[in-house]
């Protein structure tokens, strides 16, 4: 498990030279779909996924404590 | 000589253009926000099922539970912003209304509510985060600290996080911490409590004033917990990479490390090899559920989203976790904006869930007294989860609409059944307001 999440880490480190975007190229980056996050709004979603499921984290939701939950 | 005094004019000219520049980008910077924002986000939540944690995996999981949130970010200048975080979640629930099964006006039932105290509960939560931005945004620290109460639960937490980026912006990596100091004020069932330390046993009011039906010698091996603290350690890696002019994805490991008491108090266990003993419909309980006092959770996520052209964005996800309870899950979604207009987007949205048992999890009377630890949580069974939303997005960049100075850009509308193949299902409705001031 671990030797698989380095072997990820360092073939998106290394893809971090094939290209670069500039700045105004972003335009459709910039699109407020394309955050790379749950939007706001799923907040509460999140929190109940955290009450229901046993796993949790790695969405920017709760990975324990807060609450009696998870 | 002269040419030498030009050149040298020039030079100098050239830094001092230089400088202001410099000066000018300083000065003019483009501030990290420009104005207050404030969200309200709420939403409506119901659920039902058949295997009630409370009950020992039977009985109703009938709950509601609505939420509502003021989220106020304010720029403090042109790098650091104060975040306000604050929500309160009020919920009635049929099961932890069974915490008190006999305190109702109805017979005793682990399908049916008790209108007992235990009934409905209020957390209520109080957030502030700082963030600040370096000039040239390439590097972002935040510290936040956190309250959150309801009647059987508190908790205090504290985190930070630092994000650089680099790369011109196309790559992000991040790294952050928290740590949560929670106590329980455990509550366990009613008929328990009088074979705690100091009870008197059958001689409470409860056992006087009931009659015991089945096993009428009812008399568990209960002790109460001696430490009600739970602290929870988490650390969290990121990377963010922009790998085209539409494509984008990212990746996250969290490492949550959580220790004291991870039982839930109230959560009924019935054992096997124990005649069972009722009050009316309603099983006594053997003992409530044991766990184990650490557990070590690794989650493992990335996010891959692509701008398909003016009208659709396709949106995923995929999560792996692990946990030393034995639980193995993946989560994987999809979502596909659909942009109608340029004030109205509709987002359709599916999301699979799937976990493994915990080592710890048997079903109703599926557990033996002499095993260490054990748990009817359903919560903690092997499962498959479907869930499917449906939401409406209103954006206006001109904010139209006033309330007050706070100018409306945006309201967005969802709807989200969750089906599990264990009985439970639930419904979700959730509301957000975006307002800035003027």
């Amino acid at each position: 498990m671990i030797k698989r999440i380095v072997l990820l880490i360092a073939v998106l480190t290394l893809s971090t030279s094939c290209v670069v975007v500039k700045e105004y190229e972003k335009v459709n980056l910039s699109d407020p779909d394309m955050v790379l996050a749950d939007r706001k709004t799923d907040r509460n979603i999140t929190t109940a996924h955290s009450y229901r499921e046993a796993a949790s984290g790695a969405n920017g939701g709760k990975t324990g404590g807060g609450c009696g939950c998870n | 000589m002269k040419h030498i005094s030009l050149l040298i004019l020039a030079v100098l000219s050239l830094q001092f253009v230089d400088a202001q520049t410099q000066d000018s980008t300083q000065v003019y910077k483009k501030r990290v926000l420009e104005t207050t924002e404030v969200d309200f986000l709420s939403s409506y939540y119901t659920q039902d099922g058949d295997n009630a944690a409370v009950s020992g995996g039977i009985g109703t999981e009938e709950l509601t539970d609505v939420t509502a949130t003021f989220i106020v970010s304010i720029p403090l200048n042109d790098d650091d912003v104060l975040t306000i975080d604050a929500g309160v979640s009020a919920y009635t629930s049929a099961s932890s209304s069974n915490v008190g099964a006999f305190d109702g006006d109805s017979p005793a039932d682990p399908f049916v509510a008790s209108s007992g105290a235990s009934e409905s509960d209020l957390w209520t939560n109080l957030t502030g985060a700082y963030s600040h931005s370096s000039d040239d945004r390439n590097d972002i620290w935040s510290a936040k600290i956190s309250v959150s109460a309801e009647y059987d639960y508190f908790s205090l937490g504290v985190g930070g996080s630092y994000s650089k980026l680099f790369n011109e912006k196309n790559t992000e990596i991040s790294i952050n911490g928290n740590v949560y100091v929670d106590t329980w004020n455990a509550l366990y069932p009613t008929e328990l409590r009088p074979f705690a330390d100091g009870g008197n046993g059958l001689s409470s009011n409860l056992f006087t004033q009931n009659t015991i039906i089945g096993n009428t010698n009812y008399n568990p091996d209960f002790t109460t917990f001696d430490n009600e603290g739970r602290n929870t350690y988490a650390l969290g890696f990121g990377f963010s990479q922009i790998l085209s002019k539409k494509l984008q994805g990212s990746f996250v490991i969290d490492l949550v490390q959580q220790d004291g008491l991870l039982s839930t108090p109230f959560q009924r266990v019935y054992f096997s090899d124990i005649a069972d003993s009722f009050i009316e419909n309603f099983q006594l309980a053997d003992d409530i559920e044991r766990l184990p006092d650490s557990r070590l959770k690794i989650a493992v996520g990335g996010r891959l989203n692509y701008y398909i052209n003016e009208t659709f964005v396709v949106r995923t996800f995929y999560r792996y976790y692990t946990d030393d309870w034995g639980i193995k899950s993946h989560t994987a979604s999809v979502e596909v904006p659909i942009k109608i207009s340029d004030k109205f987007t509709l987002y359709p949205s599916y999301r699979f869930y799937n976990q493994t048992a915990a080592d710890y999890f048997d079903v109703y009377e599926g557990h033996l007294s002499t095993d260490e630890f054990y748990t009817s949580d359903y919560d903690l069974s092997k499962y498959s989860a479907n869930q499917f939303s449906f939401g409406a997005s209103y954006t206006d960049i001109f904010t139209k609409f006033h309330i007050w100075k706070l100018g409306l850009k945006s309201i967005d509308l969802k709807y989200t059944q969750y089906d599990r193949d264990n009985t439970l299902s639930a419904n979700i409705i959730t509301a957000g307001f975006k307002f800035i001031m003027d």
